[in-house]
């Protein structure tokens, strides 16, 4: 198995004397694998992603990075921090700098690349968080969202291979949370390993493909989030509750006496889990950039007149944001609802989440769902 | 004479001279003994509507009323008013005064220059609510960002306010301690406090909220049930907002034909039923056992014979008795939900409940039972 | 807070804010300090007049009330401590006034008036000169302007995150009253007195969390020890300290030659019937 990180057997107090935070920790973090961190306030999930970026040197145990152990040298350290990027919970614990710019490019600068290269990163990473025309603004003058979005921008600046983020929706309104996780998944489908710590567990379940469960600095669980939240002694245990998507379908499927598997995880999943057996609508599929959005959404709605739009991706969106949209945000999961429904939609979406979309359909027809979608454009 | 316990009545407000109207013509009221949640998004008005309500800021404009009478701003009137409305900040680090907890839990008690045989009942009670009497003399700085939540809380339950404001409860809050500041919210308002709540999580205070009102630019744009605004797309995407997922499953399983798309299920308990649709079915039986602090929860159910059956627990002094003898229920959050639900599934399920909570408990069960989905035995014992 | 903000703002959108924050810096310095050393009337206020016109460049000639008001407040200090320094003349000189009002004793020479008006010139000239520097050059320049003479990293960087800081630990503070506010903090002096201990206990621990929490965040974003700036200003050249010296040394023969051209004494005398 391919793993970016290994832990093994770590140990980590703050001072001898302390009782250890980390105490026999393993964990293995798997390349490319959405990855979700859980664990109630204190299972140690800070403390390991501060061992993870090399800010805590274990006592005991190995720290292994692409399969050699971490160096704690200036050198090793460096050439793991470009690798690795963290998003904090607080963005004000990590913006250094009075200008949105200047933030984004502290991270590239540090690692002492040539000035073009920032440039272009730091534009690619405005773009990605849309915060464009907003660079040489002071920082004390945005809102707290659009700091997590500095905060963002500063952690993909760096182009890491890893990105953490530590309770990346927390303190976000709902859409500017969906923005955020459609962007994990971006970062995800460009290869990137995400972890995600939250205590959202229903975002996280939804989300993520490996849940790993922390307690008290050891790892309780590590594997499928439906194998965890069927032991609900344990789940309360390690100070969590059960997401409502998995609840519900464990009740309705007791009740109906049908097999709990396979589990739902959104809710065009459940939908058609539980909806019957009408006929698909279609989904017309509609592939867009920035520069085309407009033209293509107004093309299809012309020839689709009675069906709804939903919309999946920042960029589409903020083109369409004018736009009288039913699905403006969660167009993916709505529009999927809506074909099971029997009715027709349009999703138009930022085109790099085609593979996204694809799981979507893959993932329905185990649930006997085959949905009827056509590309348009 | 309205029913409004606070009124804010065409208020404007802005933080600079020049700056933008923060409230903008804001006209809202908070229904007394009830349950009000205030949605919008970031910058839409509800930190800094709480604050006039509470007279931290003096509107430019307009007026606020409290239990109709408008306030005056004399020094007695705001002592009054902040006697009986309080606020529970966002973050628990910014209320803490005092080093520990018993001290910061008398600050309020104390500036009202209570007696002092007053302020230590009130602040033996308050840390009792909150199941943090056994942390009467820790160091706050020890404790953890959840503790310290309730520890704060605490401060705010020892003013004994007829009105508890809460920005944002459950932020940073791991699910174990969100759901509980959540309980500890409803028992609060089955003892007769009006309880209004800011929030942008929408599934949670869906389930919580008898009405919401729902900022944007300054202003009200919604009052009054969930229900009509979450049917608007537009509004609610004007207000930064997301739907609730049970109303929006609710919704996607009624135009499939699955259900009606009324009663609204506010839970997913509700919701569950509603799909499987099971009326033919048999049932089990849901026991409630009234509580109190006292009670020896083994022994209780071995006299009627329950000692087999799935037990979940709801409520304060349930808790105290379940912690006091040691006793391990089944459920022990969301009790009456998953309770109800065993009752569906056929098996029989008691739940340990606070006898002042016992009508909230039943709630879920009665929706079942009221509106025709299936028939679950009640019994109180 | 607002203030500080205002400042900030005001900083980075200033038409000055690329020039060499060094080279402006020594400018500034020149002009204090030969307004200072003249004793003629006119220097300061030439230095006063190219402080006032920096500030409306910086400014785009819109100076806000903020930095009018900065100006007013020293006008105002100024004339007391001036008219106190104008009433404690030499009393082996002959009075223009003399009178006794309560325990003082007021003798006003025409060299104390004058002294008077000198030193009010000066603090005005120095107090505009120094805003025009200070509304044109962000803190971060600043300490970028520091590092490049060699200052210590240790020190440069702490300038910044005190700078950052501020804001945050200030807004913490407020947030903080608020909250004692609305728990009765202030129902008497005595818990109003408490209740500032509190808020302010409350914000050294905060500050220090915050401090702990940011030691981690600068490690993982590969911070080397100093703060790179992405649009740094540009460095300053020769010709601000030639531009420098020489206005200094002409102003200084400047005030050599108008020495006494100026008796506020004599231009007064009319008005008080001296």
């Amino acid at each position: 198995m391919d793993s970016v990180f290994e832990l093994k057997d770590v140990v980590f107090a703050y001072n001898q004397t302390a009782e250890p935070i980390l105490n026999g920790f393993s964990l293995e973090i798997e390349r490319g694998v959405r990855t979700s961190i859980l664990g109630c306030n204190g299972a140690g999930k800070t403390t390991f992603f501060n061992t993870l970026t090399g800010v805590n040197k274990p006592q005991s145990g190995e720290v292994l990075f692409n399969g050699n152990p971490v160096e704690y040298t200036k050198k090793g350290l460096m050439d793991l921090r470009s690798n690795v990027a963290v998003v904090l919970q607080n963005p004000d614990e990590q913006i250094f700098c009075s200008l949105v710019e200047e933030d984004i490019a502290f991270g590239p600068l540090n690692i002492g690349l040539d000035r073009e290269e920032v440039e272009r990163r730091v534009d690619r990473a405005l773009k990605d968080v849309r915060l464009i025309g907003l660079n040489r603004r002071p920082l004390q003058q945005l809102s707290g969202g659009q700091r997590k979005r500095v905060a963002i921008a500063g952690a993909l600046a760096m182009q890491p291979d890893i990105l953490i983020m530590d309770e990346p929706t927390a303190g976000l309104d709902p859409q500017a949370a969906v923005e955020v996780m459609e962007l994990a998944e971006k970062m995800s489908l460009k290869g990137v390993t995400v972890l995600i710590s939250t205590h959202d567990i229903d975002l996280a379940y939804k989300w993520a493909e490996t849940t790993n469960v922390f307690r008290n600095g050891a790892v309780a669980f590590r594997g499928n989030g439906d194998e965890f939240y069927s032991d609900i002694d344990n789940v309360y245990s390690c100070g969590l509750l059960a997401p409502s998507i998995f609840t519900m379908n464990k009740d309705v499927s007791a009740i109906k006496g049908m097999d709990p598997k396979p589990y739902p995880h959104n809710m065009c999943e459940i939908t058609a889990k539980f909806g019957g057996s009408k006929r698909s609508g279609k989904i017309y599929m509609v592939p867009a950039e920035a520069e085309n959005a407009v033209s293509k959404y107004e093309e299809v709605v012309k020839d689709a007149k009675d069906s709804t739009v939903g919309i999946y991706g920042s960029e589409v969106r903020f083109e369409l944001q004018d736009k009288d949209i039913e699905f403006m945000f969660e167009g993916l999961d709505y529009c999927f609802t809506q074909a099971v429904k029997g009715k027709d939609t349009i999703l138009i979406y930022d085109s790099i989440y085609a593979p996204t979309i694809q799981r979507q359909i893959d993932r329905l027809k185990e649930f006997g769902f085959d949905a009827d979608t056509e590309v348009v454009g | 004479m309205s029913n409004a316990v606070l009124e804010a009545d065409n208020v404007f407000h802005s933080y600079s001279r020049k700056g933008p109207k923060v409230l903008n013509g804001m006209c809202i009221d908070v229904p007394k003994g009830k349950k009000t949640a205030l949605l919008g998004c970031n910058g839409a008005g509800k930190s800094t509507l709480f604050s006039v309500l509470n007279a931290l800021y003096k509107p430019e404009d307009g007026k606020v009323l409290y239990n109709d009478k408008p306030l005056t701003y004399k020094h007695k009137d705001i002592i009054r008013m902040r006697t009986d409305v309080s606020i529970l900040f966002q973050n628990p680090n910014d209320m803490i005064f005092k080093p520990y907890v018993e001290q910061d839990v008398a600050f309020g008690p104390e500036n009202l220059k209570l007696p002092k045989e007053e302020v230590e009942s009130r602040v033996a009670e308050a840390l009792f609510t909150v199941g943090m009497e056994k942390y009467r003399k820790f160091p706050i700085m020890k404790l953890s960002y959840g503790q310290r939540k309730r520890v704060t809380l605490a401060g705010v339950l020892a003013m004994r306010p007829s009105v508890l404001i809460m920005d944002e409860p459950t932020a940073g809050l791991d699910p174990q301690m969100a759901y509980e500041v959540m309980e500890i919210a409803e028992q609060l308002n089955a003892s007769g406090v009006t309880v209004i709540m800011s929030s942008h999580d929408t599934d949670l205070t869906y389930s919580w909220a008898d009405e919401i009102r729902v900022l944007h630019g300054g202003q009200c744009m919604y009052s009054g049930l969930p229900e009509p605004f979450y049917s608007d797309h537009r509004k609610v995407q004007t207000a930064g907002l997301i739907r609730p997922s049970v109303f929006m499953m609710n919704k996607a399983l009624s135009d499939l034909g699955r259900c009606d798309l009324e009663p609204y299920p506010k839970t997913q308990t509700q919701l569950s039923v509603k799909i499987s649709d099971c009326r033919d079915r048999d049932f089990g039986t849901l026991n409630i056992l009234m509580a109190e602090t006292d009670t020896d929860i083994a022994k209780a159910l071995e006299d009627n014979g329950l000692t087999d059956v799935t037990t979940g627990i709801y409520g304060l002094n349930a808790r105290i008795a379940a912690d006091a003898t040691g006793f391990k229920p089944k459920f022990r959050y969301n009790g009456p939900e998953n309770c109800t639900m065993k009752c569906l599934s056929g098996e029989d399920a008691v739940l340990i409940c606070d006898s002042r909570m016992v009508d909230l408990a039943k709630s879920s069960a009665e929706f079942i039972n009221s509106n025709g989905y299936g028939k679950i035995d009640i019994r109180s014992v | 807070m607002s203030e500080q903000m205002e400042m900030d703002e005001l900083a980075y959108s200033s038409r000055m804010v690329n020039w060499a924050p060094l080279g402006k810096l020594i400018f500034v310095m020149a002009m204090l300090i030969i307004g200072l050393l003249a004793d003629s009337l006119v220097v300061p206020l030439i230095t006063f007049a190219i402080g006032f016109a920096l500030m409306a460049y910086s400014t785009n000639l819109k100076i806000p009330l903020i930095l009018a008001l900065a100006i007013g407040e020293a006008i105002l200090i100024m004339i007391i401590g001036s008219g106190m320094i104008s009433i404690m003349g030499d009393h082996s000189q002959p009075a223009l006034w003399e009178a006794q009002f309560l325990w003082f004793d007021i003798h006003m020479t025409e060299q104390s008036f004058n002294n008077a008006w000198q030193i009010f010139v000066r603090a005005v000239a120095g107090v505009t000169l120094m805003l025009s520097f200070a509304c044109s050059t962000p803190i971060p320049h600043l300490a970028h302007a520091f590092r490049s003479l060699h200052c210590p990293n240790e020190i440069t960087e702490l300038v910044v995150l005190i700078y950052r800081y501020a804001f945050l630990l200030l807004e913490r503070f407020l947030v903080m009253l608020d909250a004692a506010q609305c728990r009765l903090g202030y129902n008497g002096s005595m818990t109003a007195m408490r209740s500032y201990g509190g808020a302010m206990a409350g914000t050294f621990i905060f500050s220090m969390e915050l401090a702990e929490k940011s030691e981690a965040a600068l490690a993982c974003r590969n911070y080397q020890g100093y703060f790179p700036i992405y649009h740094p200003p540009k460095s300053m050249s020769i010709m601000w300290v030639v531009v420098s010296v020489g206005l200094a040394v002409a102003l200084y023969f400047v005030g050599k030659y108008t020495e006494g051209w100026i008796n506020m004494a004599e231009i007064m005398a009319p008005l008080f019937g001296w």
